[in-house]
């Protein structure tokens, strides 16, 4: 209980990753859920990794040009890496949602294939780049620790904006994602509204790799929602019971983290899959419990 | 026949560029009960989904007039029932919703009058108490009167329905026949019902489109869906 009382404290030192940690995990599942009613889990897995390659790429430019950057992951450094991140994961998704619908062969062997190389690509890339090897490493394997206020505003402003969208045009979205061809019927831009969505996937996918790495960032895309799939009874319960499973896990996560002096995204993300199957678990031996 | 809603002018239909029936010229009359007959493979969907702009025409025009009140025609479509994906949570009330998202704006919630105007339709389609139902859990038969309903609740001019009888027995067969039938007359909108069910629906359509070996036949059921031409049809061809 001492180590909870010290992370609730206004002065703890790693309060900024606290913050962050818990934004992403109620926003994450948010998108989430539309990745799981779509049958897009595994673009939800390959996703943040293609992400991260992008900010390896963003941050490796400055090094092929030759153009110095400070040895601490800097204000610059990070919109670079969110230009790079958010470049590669809208070019992914749009890529790959055109290869889903008009492609030929297995999706699952082009995510798979995608997710990979690029897990490989970044790596390599940023083993080779002195900037990389200081701080970037760490936040691609998933450990949230120095996270400026910067860092924290910029990913609680760029999470509100996604939050809004999707409660505005939830409606929109929703028949869309449900009936395509009634949504045409009644002259919506599906097309439009289609780009939108992934636009706002894109964009919570990169700055949840930005704050926390992409193991975090799609063990909270998926798992929550996948979990509050099982219990929920309605699209309102689901969407609320994934947002508060991945922020209350979030939470949970950094706690068991730092009171076991372990890093955050592994632990975040094992106590995900025990939510899962815990879930799993007591769907299958109380089926009336749950829908 | 009443005066021509849908005009089609020389109208290839297919995917990809690919014509599957060419150089269809028919129309089909304003509140009326339309049906589109044909085997499997006929182009009886694909017809459908032009119409509906789901597929664009490979070549042709398809002319509509306007609404009595000057804008496009509203279609409320109810497609099969199979082919929407159980992992969504909605319920039956949630799926006739959507009926209303076209007179809807984008950032604005669905208004009570518009939810009532739901609940009557529910209501009109026989499935009021479908409504707190999850939609993946109901019968085919209940499905289509939800999807029916949602339909009812896009205000159309023009209901389109694919095969909403297939998969079930004659008796439901007719019931949801003479359901469509009323209701096309009570809130005089036009029909436009696709079927391989050629018993069924010489009862309630009142103009029928066949698709056969890539020919289109138009006539009134009496004249088309007799024993003699039927047989002259199956037996020695469309010349």
């Amino acid at each position: 209980m001492e180590t909870l009382r010290l992370i609730l404290s206004p002065d703890f030192l790693l309060r900024n990753s606290v913050y962050t940690s818990v934004l992403v995990g109620f926003s994450c599942p948010l998108v989430g859920v539309f990745l799981v009613m779509r049958r897009l889990v595994f673009m939800g897995v390959a996703l943040p990794q293609i992400s991260s390659t992008g900010v390896a790429i963003a941050l490796s430019v400055p090094l092929w040009l030759g153009v110095k950057l400070s040895s601490h992951p800097s204000e610059s450094a990070h919109m670079l890496a969110f230009i790079g991140s958010m470049t590669f994961s809208l070019a992914a998704i749009l890529a790959l949602a055109f290869m889903e619908r008009h492609g030929r062969g297995q999706p699952e062997g082009r995510l798979g294939t995608a997710y990979v190389v690029a897990a490989s690509l970044s790596i390599l890339l940023l083993s080779k780049n002195p900037y990389g090897e200081i701080g970037w490493l760490d936040m691609l394997k998933g450990e949230v620790i120095t996270i400026s206020n910067f860092d924290l505003v910029l990913t609680a402003a760029t999470l509100t904006l996604v939050l809004a969208t999707l409660g505005l045009f939830h409606k929109e979205l929703l028949l869309v994602s449900f009936d395509r061809p009634m949504a045409i019927t009644l002259r919506k831009n599906v097309v439009f509204w289609d780009v939108l969505l992934y636009l706002l996937i894109g964009l919570t996918v990169s700055m949840a790799v930005l704050s926390v790495g992409p193991l975090i960032a799609f063990g909270f895309l998926l798992i929550p929602a996948l979990t509050a799939h099982m219990f929920a009874r309605n699209m309102r319960q689901f969407t609320i019971l994934a947002s508060l499973c991945g922020g209350a896990m979030a939470f949970l996560g950094f706690w068991v983290a730092y009171a076991l002096d372990l890093p955050v995204g592994p632990t975040d993300v094992v106590l995900l899959g025990g939510i899962y199957a815990a879930g799993w678990l007591t769907a299958k031996l109380f089926p009336e419990g749950s829908k | 026949m009443n005066d021509a809603l849908i005009t089609l002018d020389n109208l290839s239909i297919g995917y990809n560029g690919q014509p599957v029936l060419s150089g269809i010229s028919l129309s089909i009359g304003r509140d009326r009960f339309t049906a589109i007959l044909g085997a499997n493979g006929s182009g009886k969907s694909t017809l459908l989904k032009t119409l509906l702009g789901l597929l664009p025409p490979v070549a042709g025009r398809i002319d509509t007039t306007q609404s009595p009140t000057g804008a496009r025609l509203v279609f409320g479509y109810v497609p099969q029932s199979i082919q929407f994906d159980p992992i969504y949570l909605l319920t039956g009330f949630d799926v006739a919703l959507m009926g209303t998202y076209g007179r809807v704006r984008p950032c604005r919630f669905v208004p009570s009058t518009e939810r009532a105007f739901t609940r009557e339709c529910l209501h009109a389609a026989g499935a009021e108490e479908l409504a707190p139902k999850r939609f993946s859990d109901l019968s085919s038969g209940q499905k289509q009167r939800v999807l029916i309903a949602r339909a009812l609740a896009t205000r159309p001019d023009v209901l389109v329905l694919d095969e909403p009888t297939a998969g079930v027995d004659a008796e439901a067969t007719h019931t949801v026949l003479e359901f469509i039938s009323r209701t096309r007359e009570e809130r005089q909108i036009t029909v436009l019902l696709v079927t391989h069910d050629f018993a069924a629906i010489r009862h309630y359509a009142q103009q029928v489109l066949w698709l056969h070996q890539g020919k289109v036949l138009q006539g009134a059921p009496d004249e088309l869906l007799n024993s003699e031409r039927i047989a002259e049809i199956f037996g020695i061809g469309i010349g």
